[in-house]
């Protein structure tokens, strides 16, 4: 018998369907992953299996019985969830947190002991070494993520429901919680995941459903489908080269040189060049200063430099509001905190930028409106309707959104940082014809991006930071995932174009 | 958190700091601990208060002086015991309330130090070694005879009460009781907090409200200022203001002849200068000294207005 | 997780079903305006006269100025405690500085013009410290203007020394009908703050500075990555706090002639209740000055009403104020949970 299952379940929020009609068993001992873009109803599905959301129609049975409604009788019933926001007290200790709700007692008080032993244990399983008694806040945010995964197991439930597990975990801890999950599996417990990795996926996962438009258009076993099979089911349609066509290297002029750049603490003495319809792809390790090198660039970090030459024209380093104003763009990786104004309307995140550059003392709501529209167009912005908050809209509409804000400058150079994070595969390669049709109108285009494919596939010319430094450069048909690597990790010596700068 | 945390224990220490300032090779410490200027009459209170110590240092320099200003009952427990730390000799405290400083002010009487206060005593008797105190059920009473006076065949007044606390409470029924079997009838009491603006407002109010006031009782005299611009805004005419507590400015309208305010109540904030005196005598000259002194609460009139009138004095 | 149930959230408050919710989010501080002046009607006969109305808008109009000033600071994200303490500063010392200068001035229009101006600049001077502190200082709003509260208090009670500051009796008749007189049988005070509020209005809603102001609450690394000069703007809102300040001192002094250490005693929480209570998040982002306003007329209303029916005992008024604020904001919670 199934341990979970689902029939003409469906979900509406008022009149708007959310999920339609999902059919959907999980058998004991099975690990089932739900695939399908941001905003398909993965989500909603782990919600609704975990008694977190009710669902509007459908059968829903636990082993044979009526499914737990609320969290508390899920919970009860055995069915956990792993958040992919974390629900735990930074304030209190990893034991603490691992048992929290679940406190091992001994007489009146909580056994203290007895609860770091075992969380020590069950973060043993999972190939943590977290110390048990250190306060959650001290301690980085993938044994964050394993404490709230040791939180799940020690409740020794039936089926675990986690969102996007892997998302902050490097490739050794994702094994490792790999190989506890197969540990779990082969003791009985079901598992149902998300990814957006689908390498993942097929590496632990028994079955796959893929989500489209909240509905299943497909369920197989994971050794019967490839990977291409599943991002096409995902999107509905054959998947294209999803990058654009590369552009033949090309003699360009020079847009803006840079020499001896530092910012404390970030970079040092960095130098580079970046040419008119180009695309300049950075790469490197987080943490190597990639970003920071262009915050500081455009003034948003303090950073002082030996000579900054933009459009041949030599000037000192600009501050934050004199680079937009010289039509220096940067596009953040962080969409919610620098972004986006989440709790705005489209129409007011579009003109913000460009409003506080060169706006009018008075605010012309028919403008900003049309302006929205044209955008909506332009950049394919799928809303619904234009009237909702930014916060409203899936990931990779909100970075379109953000795109057009920063592209209503009319901006000659572009940096746009981690371009496609957290942005579904269709979304993706508009926003490299984005790119790429900027760069063929000859603005400057700076791609940053822990995505070595993404670096690979767009850049005519790909710079590799290394500590604050830049640590080579390769470009044409030179850029190899290898050679990046090689560069990135410090295997390399720099190339010889980049020590002449020295 | 944290860098809050640090200014509130650099702004701790300076406090401190500050508090243990004085020389140390003083004969006696004096200690004294009243409400700080939350309304007009304890802003005189505190204005009395600095220049009486100004006075006694001047008179007497081997008698030091800590002086400690509390917004609040707890405060001015946690500020007692700031000044015994400070080991002083006597204690002057004007109580905010009785009964939460009783046992702060006994604890300092049993480590020897003499104890002086001022205006409320103490719920508990024989812990005082002085009392200098106002009689404020006879305040309430005084305003209560000033309208049985005023109105001998009835009449219709409105009050206001002051800031929620025991002596208004104490006043607040010496006043009805004393106005029990008369014809005089009370229309309505609010709270005007002793405070212009307020009194402004509540009159206001009632002036909407009762289409026939033939005198008010705005329990304080800077209330009664703030009833006198909404009488004056609203026009109306042979309303009686009765405030209290003896402002000058008030006084002053007395003395001329104001065609609201003919009378007041004395009850001022000036009864602290004694008790800092016979206390400073006690240490200065060897004299013994203890016993209760009860200031009055008289009516003031246009008659005897000059004896009260003190016209230097901010309040 | 977050993009799905956003998205929900999103297109849900577009559903009939909630039209009626976001009515009230909308509308919510009117309609507790409308309902307590039904009861205010029912209880007192006297309520919906034209004086006692009248009274009510010009002495809200105290607060009512400060509190316009407050929706920008709060909607910046910010917060000013210090505008009760800085009310009564300003009025001692405009009070001081105008019978001095009746010497030169005389005691007519020009004296007046004279303190206005005084008023003014203290209150946009004080303002622009307290911004320049909190900005360039980066010290929390609540501590720098928790501390310039109380030195400006004792500041005033030093000047004062404990008592009062009162207008020459003599210069009382220039500045009286700045708070007595009446344009066109409407109260100065109700015309002083009807112009104030339209121009927040205006300028919160439709000016590039109000945008910048609400971008800057919602999300202060936002703005400063969308080109917003950040810091000035906040300093403003600041400035623009003092001065109402100021504005709304002028309409104070000529009431009573006098200010106290008890003037603008707790002014600063009635005016972040109004604001609060108008609908303007609290957390900033989001501020609108006629909900401001209505904020303060409820608060005005209540104690009016209770002054005229003491229906319940004096001893609960705090009580009664307390629930109606609750209930103000409890008819517009989906909004601030959005």
């Amino acid at each position: 018998m199934a341990l979970l299952f689902f029939r003409e379940v469906a979900k509406s929020y008022g009149v708007v369907p959310v999920l339609k009609g999902i059919d959907l068993t999980v058998e004991p001992g099975e690990v089932l992953a739900l695939v399908g873009e941001n905003g398909a109803g993965k989500s909603t599905l782990m919600r609704i299996a975990a008694g977190l959301a009710p669902a509007s129609t459908g059968t829903m049975l636990l082993d044979g019985a009526p499914a737990p409604g609320t969290l508390h009788e899920a919970e009860r019933a055995g069915i956990v969830m792993v958040h992919q926001e974390f629900c735990l007290a930074p304030h209190l200790t990893v034991a603490e947190n691992v048992f929290l709700g679940r406190e091992l007692t001994r007489g009146l008080f909580t056994d203290r002991k007895a609860m770091e032993v075992k969380a020590r244990a069950l973060l043993a399983e999972l190939g943590s070494d977290a110390p048990v008694r250190a306060r959650l806040r001290d301690l980085p945010v993938s044994d964050w993520q394993m404490i709230e995964l040791a939180k799940a197991f020690a409740r020794q439930p039936k089926l675990i429901l986690m969102d996007e597990p892997t998302a902050v975990l490097s490739a050794t801890e994702a094994g490792n919680l790999f190989t506890r999950i197969r540990a779990f599996r082969k003791s009985g417990g079901s598992v149902i995941f998300t990814s957006h990795r689908l390498d993942e996926v097929k590496a632990i996962a028994d079955r796959v459903a893929v989500l489209r438009d909240g509905q299943i258009v497909r369920v197989e076993k994971t050794s019967a489908i490839s990977e291409n099979e599943m991002a096409e089911a995902m999107v509905g349609r054959p998947l294209a080269e999803i990058y654009p066509p590369r552009r033949g290297a090309a003699p360009r002029k020079a847009f803006l040189s840079v020499t001896g750049l530092s910012a404390p603490g970030a970079v040092e003495d960095a130098s580079l060049d970046i040419r008119e319809g180009e695309v300049l792809g950075i790469s490197g390790l987080v943490g190597s200063g990639r970003t920071e090198l262009f915050e500081a660039l455009l003034g948003l970090r303090p950073a002082k430099c030996r000579s900054f030459v933009l459009r041949g024209e030599e000037r000192k380093l600009p501050a934050a509001r004199e680079a937009w104003a010289l039509k220096l763009a940067y596009l953040t990786e962080d969409r919610k905190g620098k972004g986006l104004l989440l709790a705005k309307p489209l129409d007011q995140n579009v003109a913000l930028t460009s409003g506080a550059i060169a706006g009018a003392a008075w605010i012309d709501r028919r403008a900003e409106r049309r302006d929205l529209e044209a955008a909506v167009e332009r950049y394919d912005i799928r809303a619904g309707r234009l009237d909702v908050t930014a916060g409203a809209l899936s990931g990779g509409n909100q970075q379109k959104v953000l795109i057009a804000k920063t592209l209503g400058v009319e901006p000659d150079l572009v940096v746009f940082d981690e371009p496609t994070r957290g942005v579904d595969i269709g979304a993706k390669q508009q926003i490299y014809e984005i790119i790429a049709g900027l760069a063929a109108e000859g603005k400057a285009i700076v791609v940053i991006s822990s995505e070595m494919q993404e670096i690979v596939g767009l850049s005519d010319r790909v710079i590799v930071m290394r500590r604050g430094r830049s640590a080579g450069e390769l470009s044409g048909d030179a850029i190899t995932e290898n050679d990046i690597i090689r560069f990135a990790m410090g295997l390399e010596e720099a190339s010889p174009q980049e020590e002449a700068s020295h | 958190m944290f860098n809050r945390l640090k200014t509130f224990i650099a702004a701790g220490a300076v406090a401190v700091a500050g508090l243990a300032s004085p020389a140390l090779s003083a004969d006696a410490v004096i200690g004294i601990s009243i409400p700080a200027a939350t309304h007009g009459w304890t802003g005189g209170l505190n204005y009395h208060t600095r220049r009486t110590i100004d006075r006694m240092k001047e008179a007497f320099p081997n008698i030091d002086f800590v002086l400690a200003t509390s917004s609040s009952a707890t405060q001015q427990v946690n500020d007692i015991e700031d000044l015994m730390a400070r080991s002083i000799n006597a204690l002057v405290v004007l109580p905010f309330e009785s009964d939460p400083l009783t046992e702060p002010v006994k604890a300092a009487k049993a480590k020897g130090v003499f104890i002086a206060t001022v205006d409320r005593g103490l719920a508990e008797e024989g812990i005082e070694d002085l009392y200098v105190g106002g009689d404020n059920p006879q305040y309430g009473k005084a305003a209560a005879e000033y309208f049985k006076k005023k109105f001998p065949d009835g009449g219709k007044i409105v009050v206001m009460r002051g800031i929620p606390t025991a002596i208004d409470n104490i006043r607040i029924e010496a006043f009805n009781e004393a106005l029990k079997s008369t014809k005089i009838e009370v229309l309505d009491m609010q709270y005007a907090n002793w405070n212009p603006d307020k009194g402004f407002e509540v009159m206001q109010d009632y002036l909407q409200r009762f289409p026939q006031i033939d005198g008010v009782w705005a329990g304080d005299d800077d209330a009664a200022l703030g009833a006198i611009e909404a009488i004056k805004q609203a026009d109306r005419k042979n309303v009686a203001v009765l405030g209290g507590s003896g402002m000058n400015k008030v006084i002053k309208l007395v003395q001329d002849g104001h065609d609201m305010v003919d009378a007041d109540i004395f009850y001022p904030p000036t009864l602290i200068i004694p008790a800092i005196e016979l206390v400073t005598m006690k240490y200065a000259t060897q004299a013994p000294i203890n016993g209760r002194y009860v200031l009055g609460s008289p009516l003031i009139t246009k008659d005897n207005a000059a004896e009260y009138y003190f016209p230097d004095a901010p309040y | 997780m977050t993009d799905m149930t956003a998205t929900t959230a999103g297109v849900a408050a577009a559903s009939p079903g909630r039209s009626l919710v976001r009515l009230l989010e909308a509308a919510g501080p009117l309609l507790a305006l409308i309902l307590l002046m039904i009861v205010g009607s029912l209880m007192s006969d006297s309520f919906l006269g034209a004086e006692n109305l009248s009274n009510v808008f010009t002495r809200s109009a105290i607060i009512g100025i400060i509190a316009v000033g407050a929706t920008f600071v709060i909607t910046a994200g910010g917060l000013d405690l210090s505008v009760g303490s800085l009310s009564a500063l300003v009025a001692g010392m405009t009070i001081m500085f105008m019978n001095a200068a009746a010497a030169t001035l005389g005691d007519g229009w020009l004296l007046v013009a004279a303190g206005i101006a005084f008023s003014l600049a203290i209150g946009a001077f004080a303002g622009f410290i307290n911004g320049f502190m909190i900005v360039k200082g980066r010290v929390e709003a609540f501590i720098v203007t928790l501390g310039a509260m109380g030195i400006f208090r004792s500041v005033i009670t030093w000047l004062a020394d404990g008592g009062s500051i009162s207008l020459d009796f003599s210069l009382r008749d220039a500045a009286r009908p700045i708070y007595y007189g009446q344009v066109l049988g409407i109260a100065v005070p109700i015309i002083v703050l009807a112009v104030i509020a339209v121009i927040g209005e205006l300028t919160l809603r439709r000016m590039r500075f109000g945008r910048h102001v609400a971008a800057i609450g919602s999300n202060r690394h936002v703005a400063f990555y969308s080109a917003i000069p950040v810091s000035r703007v906040r300093i403003l809102t600041y400035v623009i706090q003092g001065l109402c300040v100021a504005v709304a001192t002028v309409i104070y002094v000529p009431r009573l002639g006098a200010a106290t250490p008890s003037t603008g005693l707790m002014w600063e929480l009635e005016a972040i209740a109004a604001v609060i209570i108008g609908g303007t998040a609290l957390s900033g982002g989001f501020g609108r000055i006629w909900g401001t306003i209505v904020g303060v007329l409820i608060l005005g209303f209540i104690s009016n009403i209770l002054n005229l029916t003491g229906f319940i005992s004096p001893y609960l008024n705090g009580a009664f104020q307390g629930a109606i604020i609750i209930i103000a904001v409890l008819l517009q919670r989906d909004r601030a949970q959005g």
